[in-house]
């Protein structure tokens, strides 16, 4: 086995934050989480050979940590999903500026999200990743990526009760004009 | 998507293509608190532990190569 440079080391730090955001994102448990960002950085370390200097780290840091989820939770059958809560309170104690109670609704809509569609609308719309880097991170194709986040987004929408806010652009117009974006 | 000259024409339309062009864009209530959620996440301190498994990891390496 080849020596894993520094610079790998440094970079797999450098994605830890991201990393342990993706994986409350689909554990919903703070917890989780953690072993299961331990877990990843433990199998990219063994296979850091696999990795393409030059192509994207995060989202194969991502890869590994999405499968890591899903076999973990068909060896479990599906306890991984948090049904108590517990995230939710746990991150409520987090000291937050503006929208607070907001941000614990929304945190609360995620939840009832099926993870499929939850993860597609973090890739897309959180972590950055465009559609075809989802695509590959979820091994499917960027068509059932869209159509996720579609329904991901709809029922977003439902749960918390905000109308088609760009089928009717005024909000979303003098929200841009005024640039009142923190509401 | 369609008509770019109409949308130059009329700005507001314009705007509201963009809207529709990145659904979980700025102007999107979803996209902004979807930010927000991962934000947080991604500021939370993050524990000396990984810092360490790393660090155990690197040292472990040698070892490693025997197998």
């Amino acid at each position: 086995m080849a020596a894993v440079s520094q610079g790998f080391k440094t970079d797999l730090l450098g994605a830890i934050p991201s990393l342990r955001a993706f994986a409350v994102s689909l554990t919903q448990n703070a917890d989780k989480a953690d072993d299961l960002v331990q877990e990843t950085l433990v199998k990219a370390w063994d296979k850091h050979e696999s990795f393409q200097p030059g192509t994207n780290l995060k989202a194969w840091l991502f890869t590994i940590l999405r499968n890591e989820f899903y076999s973990q939770m068909r060896k479990r059958g599906r306890e991984v999903q948090d049904s108590d809560g517990i995230m939710t309170a746990r991150l409520a104690v987090h000291p937050a500026q503006h929208g607070q109670l907001d941000l614990k609704d929304f945190r609360g809509a995620l939840e009832q999200l099926p993870e499929d569609q939850r993860e597609a609308i973090i890739l897309i719309g959180a972590s950055g990743f465009s559609y075809e880097e989802a695509a590959e991170i979820c091994g499917c194709a960027v068509g059932t990526i869209k159509s996720r986040v579609s329904r991901a987004r709809t029922r977003l929408q439902e749960i918390l009760k905000i109308s088609g806010e760009d089928e009717y652009g005024p909000d979303a117009i003098s929200a841009q004009v005024t640039g009142t974006a923190a509401r | 998507m369609k008509d770019m000259t109409k949308d130059t024409m009329a700005g507001a339309a314009g705007r509201r293509r963009n809207g529709v062009g990145d659904p979980l864009g700025p102007n999107s209530e979803i996209g902004r608190k979807l930010k927000q959620y991962y934000d947080e996440l991604v500021s939370d301190n993050v524990p000396d532990r990984f810092a360490q498994l790393l660090s155990k990891l690197e040292q472990a390496e040698p070892a490693q190569k025997k197998d």
